[in-house]
């Protein structure tokens, strides 16, 4: 296992490079530059220069990336052109907000569409089991804008129960319930198109399981129902459900534009698509960089699980 | 809605590519001429502004420094108008109004001498008190050369700037200047503070820029969570007086939508409306809906390098064939008049003595028949075996100026011209029709234009290798009235002469000018005091108070 480990490490170097490299281009090669975006169009053009040779920009490609990446080696991602600091200070001070929402959307997923995806599988056919079904198609034909714009114009403006946006009440002190009170409403956004997709996914990889032999072996043991379902059906339904979980991971810094944008959540989705439309290149090299590295991450991840939960697999 | 990714701080469409957008009060204007700006009515009478309470402003853009000499984008001038204070201020009406100075400016006949007398119980936020060398400190950064900003070009004039006692500042011109009075308006800067930073690393220098600016305004700075809030705390000692807030918020949100949500719910006292939202904030009871005309035109711009838009009399008759009071009407609800020429109605220098090209589908055939274009077999039509068929180009994600493009495709239909209208991504599109590319046929865009009406930066031609003269517009009569004109220190003689280059740019028609727009500020029912600014969102903010 830890030869194993060390080797998957060690093809990750070749991974991530490639990954720069094609990144680095492609936003290269995209119309639009910084000098034009960032700058005051009313400066002198010895001005705009002067401003361009400081960011380093009138060096060619190869040299401009050659310097990045000795700079990311270091550790140091480079200032942002906007902002003028740290791109690793501004994706810190941003990450926590990412994560905390998308952890909580994806545990609330969780909780809701494993256990009904596996009642639909043991009641198939049911009125449940079509209920959750059409439940589900709604949430993933749902838009996420629409679903969030609806619960706002309900919930916050005309009920007043829950906050338009933000993480935390203005001015006042710090409190579990306040974040909480501002979490729910994009939590539960973000939430429904993951429930929906893990129900369906829970439900037939469910259904596939409890149609093995073995089940039937194991209910032919007599083992009780219970046993039968959670300690043999469960734990060979899941591992199709960890990869999905795993290949998730890297959604979860890209974080969601558009829910973030709609409930000015300060996350690094927002931080993402401003960056892009400002052609602020360091920090969407240290974003993208940050994604590719949690996808990698993702996938090894996925694969230690799957030799957890199934003895047979050894590496 | 703008669609949730118009509005990015750099990318705003409506400022985008502003002229001069910047410069706070750092723009200038002399007199008064049908200005529309209002004040909010308030209760003041019987008991006068109420003292207190949080201020909360909510916008989409989030400030990138405090320090007015290295900013460029409408966020940061916002906060800065709030912590810093300059010499004049430009007011509502946009004249030139004393404000760190004592009174105006005593200039030397020659134009060359300004003498500005300052108050002295002016203090800085940390206590200290602002006095001549904190001014002669600001205004030498501008020509040091080291400096790196973005407002060099401003004082390539400046000759030197000298304290002649403590509190009287003397600006000496390399030559005579209408455009000087204007430039007064920079925030001062404490040189107690920044005196030993090496100008090269000041606009990098955050310890002060972002982390603790100290300026003379009305508020002080407070702290700062990104992506979140930003809080300014009233000054006692600011020398009009304490403002009657205690803070001020800027809340910042993922987009307007957002931001006129908070606004309905009682969240916000401040919101800037875009103006294809007026309607929906109009119906929200209780909120007080401002406008003003803005300082901008919006206009269809022919590339002149295209053989297609190098005829007057074509270009006229495109003008012709648009019917421009329709796109106001149904277009822009009513909120904005139709343009003649490139000058706003806001502005000294305006003079409507200019030809006007309205909607008159007959003339605008028989224009394009002297030109030589007759209808093809398809009913467009051809001149030298070539179509007359174009592109017509906006930004993604502007509503108005996707509609714009639609009706025009129309309207020149009916005169046999076909339009392609297309849009692009914001960064994109300035590229491609920016020095060196041109590649562009026809272009919506809008130009919020600087205080001072000098057009150079647009239509003289030395601004096409490198300038905002975009469409590479050349008159050499244009450039002949234009040379010079800053020089002349009397407006009204000024006025004249320019009022010959909105003649001559009306009749040349480089642009179809298409209307004036009004800009729209959502207040709270308790917002009292406030002033509505056509230039600057943050106006005289110690003003602004409070119901109980």
């Amino acid at each position: 296992m830890f030869n194993y480990l060390l080797r998957r490490l060690i093809t990750v170097i070749p991974i991530l490079l490639g990954i720069s490299i094609i990144s680095f281009a492609i936003m290269q090669a995209a119309p639009g530059n910084p000098a034009v975006m960032t700058m005051d169009p009313t400066i002198s053009a010895e001005a705009r220069a002067r401003q361009l040779e400081a960011l380093g920009l009138n060096d060619p490609i190869p040299v401009q990336y050659v310097k990045w990446l000795s700079g990311v080696v270091r550790g140091d991602f480079g200032l942002s052109y906007t902002q003028r600091r740290p791109v690793m200070e501004m994706i810190l001070e941003r990450l926590p907000n990412t994560l905390l929402l998308m952890l909580v959307a994806t545990i609330l997923a969780m909780l809701v569409s494993i256990p009904i995806g596996i009642y639909q599988a043991r009641k198939r056919g049911s009125a449940l089991d079509y209920g959750a079904t059409v439940f589900s198609f709604a949430g993933l034909a749902m838009p996420n804008f629409w679903l969030a714009m609806m619960l706002i114009m309900l919930l916050s403006v005309q009920m007043g129960w829950f906050p338009v946006g933000g993480v935390s009440t203005l001015g006042a002190d710090f409190s579990i319930l306040d974040r909480l009170h501002h979490l729910i409403l994009p939590a539960l956004v973000l939430a429904t198109s993951d429930m929906a997709a893990l129900t369906r996914y829970t439900r037939s990889s469910m259904i596939d399981v409890l149609n093995q032999d073995y089940i039937r072996t194991a209910r032919a043991k007599g083992l009780v129902e219970r046993t039968v379902v959670y300690r043999h059906g469960l734990r060979n339904g899941l591992i199709p459900i960890v990869t999905i979980f795993a290949l998730m991971l890297p959604t979860m810094i890209g974080g969601s534009v558009i829910v973030e944008t709609i409930f000015s959540w300060p996350g690094i989705g927002r931080m993402f698509i401003s960056a892009v439309f400002e052609r602020d290149y360091p920090v969407i090299m240290a974003i993208t960089m940050i994604a590719a590295v949690l996808t990698v991450i993702g996938n090894l991840i996925a694969d230690i699980c799957y030799a957890l939960l199934d003895p047979r697999i050894e590496y | 809605m703008q669609t949730q990714l118009g509005n990015w701080r750099m990318v705003l469409p409506a400022a985008a590519l502003a002229l001069a957008a910047c410069g706070g009060g750092a723009d200038q204007a002399n007199t008064t001429t049908n200005n529309q700006a209002e004040s909010v009515q308030s209760s003041e009478a019987s008991t006068g502004p109420a003292q207190g309470g949080n201020f909360v402003i909510a916008t989409p853009g989030e400030p990138i420094t405090f320090n007015e000499l290295y900013y460029q984008d409408s966020a940061s001038g916002d906060v800065i108008s709030m912590i810093h204070a300059g010499l004049i201020y430009i007011d509502e009406s946009f004249e030139v109004q004393p404000f760190i100075a004592r009174e105006l400016p005593t200039i030397s006949d020659d134009g060359l001498q300004w003498t500005y007398h300052l108050r002295e119980d002016v203090k800085f936020h940390d206590g200290e008190q602002l006095t001549a060398e904190d001014v002669v400190f600001t205004y030498s950064i501008f020509n040091h050369p080291d400096y790196s900003g973005p407002r060099v070009s401003d004082f390539e004039l400046l000759d030197s700037v000298v304290a002649l006692d403590p509190f009287t500042v003397q600006f000496t011109l390399t030559e005579p200047s209408a455009k000087f009075a204007t430039q007064a308006g920079y925030g001062i800067l404490p040189k107690h503070i920044l005196g030993e930073v090496p100008v090269a690393e000041l606009g990098d220098y955050r310890a002060y820029n972002v982390e603790r600016p100290i300026g003379a305004g009305p508020f002080k700075f407070d702290s700062w969570t990104r992506g979140q809030n930003l809080v300014v705390r009233a000054f006692d000692d600011f020398f009009l007086g304490r403002p009657h807030l205690d803070s001020i918020t800027t809340r910042f949100v993922g987009d307007q939508n957002a931001a006129i949500l908070l606004l309905q719910t009682g969240q916000a006292d401040y919101v800037i409306v875009p103006i294809n939202e007026v309607e929906t904030v109009r119906a929200i009871p209780n909120v007080q809906l401002e406008s003003t005309l803005a300082l901008r035109y919006d206009y269809i711009g022919w590339n002149m390098r295209n053989p297609l838009f190098q005829d007057r009399r074509v270009r006229q008759a495109l003008t012709h064939a648009i019917d421009r009071q329709e796109i106001v009407e149904t277009i822009l609800n009513d909120n904005a008049t139709v343009a003649h020429a490139p000058v706003s109605p806001l502005s000294w220098a305006y003079n409507d003595n200019v030809p006007q090209f309205n909607y008159d589908v007959e003339r605008a055939k028989e224009l394009l028949a002297e030109a030589g274009w007759v209808p093809g077999p398809d009913g467009i039509l051809v001149k030298d075996g070539k179509r007359f068929s174009f592109e017509m180009l906006s930004n993604d994600g502007n509503v108005v100026r996707r509609d714009i493009g639609v009706i025009a495709q129309q309207y020149l239909r009916q005169v046999g011209i076909e339009v392609r209208p297309a849009q692009m991504e914001w960064g994109a599109f300035i590229e491609r029709i920016s020095p060196p590319n041109y590649n562009f046929d026809s272009v919506v865009l809008a130009w919020g234009l600087a205080i001072d009406p000098d057009p150079q930066a647009i239509w003289h031609s030395s601004e096409i290798e490198q300038g905002l003269n975009q469409i590479s517009y050349s008159n050499p009569v244009v450039d002949a009235l234009i040379d010079g004109n800053v020089s002349i220190m009397d407006q009204a003689e000024r006025a004249e002469r320019l009022g010959k280059v909105w003649y001559a740019l009306a009749e040349d028609q480089p642009y179809t000018f298409l209307y004036y727009p009004q800009v729209f500020a959502g207040l709270s029912p308790r917002v009292n005091g406030f002033t509505q600014h056509a230039r600057v969102d943050v106006f005289k903010p110690y003003q602004w108070w409070l119901a109980q």
